[in-house]
Parts: C-alpha cells; structure tokens; sequence
C-alpha cells in the first residue's frame, strides 16, 4: 500500500487529514484563520480608512459674512470690497482674507462675482472708461453683468453666492 | 489559478512558507504560552494606529492639545483610533507581564535560553519607554504633571541627576523642547530598537524551540 503523503511530501496519518467531504481537517482550518484575519482586518480597515478620507467627506461649515450696506454701492458702479472672516483650519481658527466685485444693478439687486479671472486666475479690475472688467494678465474682457466679451476666458465671471438682511449685504465665504 | 499559485511558480515560495507556517507546535503548550504572540499583536495594532494619529497629530505645545481634541471629537472615527492605540497600549503592558511571569515561573530563561531572556527584558524596558513618551503627547495637565515627575525621578540619580534631567527634558525646563524629543523617541527611536529586538527575540525562539517546564 502506497504511503499517504500530505503536499510536503511527509507521511500522513490517515486521521490527520480528516477527509470528509472534500474538505480536509488542514483546508478547515486555512479558510478558519483566513477568515478571522480577514475579519479582523476589515474590523481595523473600516474605521482606518473612514479616519483618513475624513476631511474628504467633511461638508465645512457655511458661513455669510456683511461686506457693506446696500446705500454703500452705488447702481452700475462696480465695487471691490475686501474683508476678512474667521475660518476654521482643522484644529485652528485662522484670519481668512477674501476679496468680491460687487454691482449694484439698483437697491435691491446685485451681482457679486468672485475675484479671479476665469481664465488662469489673476485679479482683475474694473475700468470706468470703458465701463468693462479687464483682466491684464492675457486680456481677458468682461462686461458688467461679467459676460465674456473678448480674450480667452473660458465663461463668465463666478457668481459669489449672497443675501440680503435687511439693509445688509452678507456674501458666502468660502 | 490562484495568485498565490501564480507567485509560487515564479518565486518558489511553498518551501519557506512551509518552514514558517508549519512549524510543529509542542502538544504540551497551553493558552499561558501565548500571550508573547498577543503582545505582538498589539504591537502591531500599536505601529498602524500610531501612523494613523500622526496623520493630524502635531508634536508643538502651540498644537498638540488641539490636534488630539481634533482627533478625538471631529475626525470620523477619530475616538476610535486614539482609543484603540491608549487602551492597547495598557492592555500591552499588561500582556508584557503575564509573558514574563510565564517564562519566569516555567524557568524558561534557564540556558541555554539566557539571552533570549535579556533581550525580553529589554523588550520589556522598550515598552516602558513607549509608555513614558506617549503619555506627554495629548500635552494635556495629567501629561504634563506626570513626565515633570517622571522627569524628576530622572533628576534625582546621584550625581549624574541633572545631567540626565536635563537630557530628558531638553533643558531645565518642560517645555516645546521636551515636546518634541518625547515625540521622536515615540514613533521613531523606540520602533527602531523595538522591531530589530523582536527580530531577535523571535530568531531565538524559532532557534532554540519552547521550554519544557518539566
């Protein structure tokens, strides 16, 4: 009678192996360990890689900040206001510094656009002579309403989201 | 086919595998004998939670108190992370002792196992100095208090006391300094010592086989 040997080439007790039913004691016990490690490993893995995309799934908060009060513009006069607002910086409160165009289209209606050219982002500026938004890094021209006009800006100024409290006008920062 | 297969074929793998899987465990060895295995285990649970902190964590005293209270309250499962890693590491001191009053009652460090038991203890000394410096990084009042004493037991050795007060604290005072020495030896010095021993330990044991107590 041919010895039984296990995959190692060792002799095998017949009792050893356990076979019954295709699965042997030593197969049993593989997919026994390599489930539980398995079990553990995702019991340590979920919350791991919850913890480490967290910022990802982070929302911020949302927050308006006043930049001036409605008498303080002036209809079809774009004005760039400056202002600055706490901001949270993971564990910190930071000083964050923001910039808007405001235009006043009268007392009640506004466009408040994001600084930055649409094109690569430089500052822009508005010019009173020729009444259009100029952008001098590659000549990007906008007109009041900050509908493209020439140059290579790829779509309208961005639109800063606001609202009105009563004679208050509060933008969202960002 | 497996990938496994597929590895094997290429990089022969089956026969060392076969050396470290199959080892032939003693029929005589009880749960006593495994609790070197769990301190292992919850070393490595200490290695992966403690990269994972420093992923916010800051070692500045203008940082760290916040970057834990980040952790622990605005960081998705952040409580668990540093929970995991504090509860481990009480749980791996714990551990620690229950293997080596093991081995000291079964006689196990007898030779020609002598060495193996001197690189224990120095295991055992390198887990009392993970405890020491991860106790000041929350930088909060019992961190703080506790590495002024601690520091100060340091200060009290006859003559060299000073000298070994102010090398722990980085000067004569608790401070930024003390801060982030405690932080380099945490997760960079003591893991250094603390796998090459474990390497050594686990060489001798595999070497010299599991005592027979009787």
């Amino acid at each position: 009678m041919a010895e039984l040997m296990d995959e190692y080439g060792r002799p095998q007790t017949p009792g050893a192996s356990g076979k019954q039913g295709g699965v042997t004691r030593r197969k049993f016990l593989s997919y026994g360990i390599g489930g539980i490690g398995t079990a553990i490993a995702a019991a340590l893995l979920y919350p791991i890689v919850g913890y480490a995309a967290s910022p990802a799934f982070s929302t911020g908060k949302e927050q308006w900040i006043a930049v001036g009060n409605v008498t303080d513009f002036s209809p079809n006069q774009p004005q760039k206001v400056e202002f600055s607002y706490k901001k949270l910086d993971g564990w910190m409160t930071v000083e964050q510094k923001s910039t808007c165009w405001v235009v006043a289209k009268d007392s009640a209606n506004f466009d408040v656009f994001n600084p930055k050219c649409t094109h690569l982002g430089c500052a822009y500026h508005w010019d009173q002579n020729e009444t259009k938004f100029l952008c001098p890094c590659h000549g990007g021209v906008y007109d009041i309403t900050g509908k493209v006009l020439a140059g290579p800006p790829p779509r309208s100024l961005d639109k800063v989201p606001f609202k009105l409290e009563g004679d208050k006008l509060l933008v969202k920062g960002a | 086919m497996s990938v496994y297969d597929w590895l094997d074929k290429r990089l022969d793998l089956r026969p060392g595998l076969a050396k470290m899987l199959d080892h032939p465990v003693p029929t005589w060895v009880n749960w006593l004998y495994c609790f070197g295995g769990i301190t292992f285990f919850f070393f490595v649970l200490q290695a992966i939670t403690g990269i994972f902190l420093m992923l916010y964590y800051v070692p500045s005293p203008d940082h760290a108190y916040e970057s834990v209270q980040y952790i622990t309250n605005t960081v998705h499962f952040g409580k668990i992370i540093r929970g995991m890693h504090h509860w481990t590491a009480t749980l791996i001191v714990v551990t620690v002792v229950i293997h080596m009053l093991r081995v000291f009652w079964h006689g196990a460090y007898k030779a020609p196992r002598e060495l193996n038991w001197v690189a224990g203890v120095c295991l055992f000394l390198l887990t009392m100095g993970f405890g020491f410096t991860g106790y000041l990084l929350p930088w909060d009042q019992k961190a703080y208090w506790a590495t002024a004493v601690g520091t100060n037991i340091a200060g009290s050795v006859p003559v060299v006391g000073s000298f070994l007060l102010k090398l722990a604290r980085g000067g004569t005072d608790l401070g930024a300094v003390t801060l982030v020495r405690f932080f380099d030896v945490h997760v960079a010095l003591l893991p250094l010592f603390m796998v090459i021993f474990l390497a050594g330990h686990f060489f001798m044991i595999r070497r010299q086989g599991i005592s027979r107590p009787y």
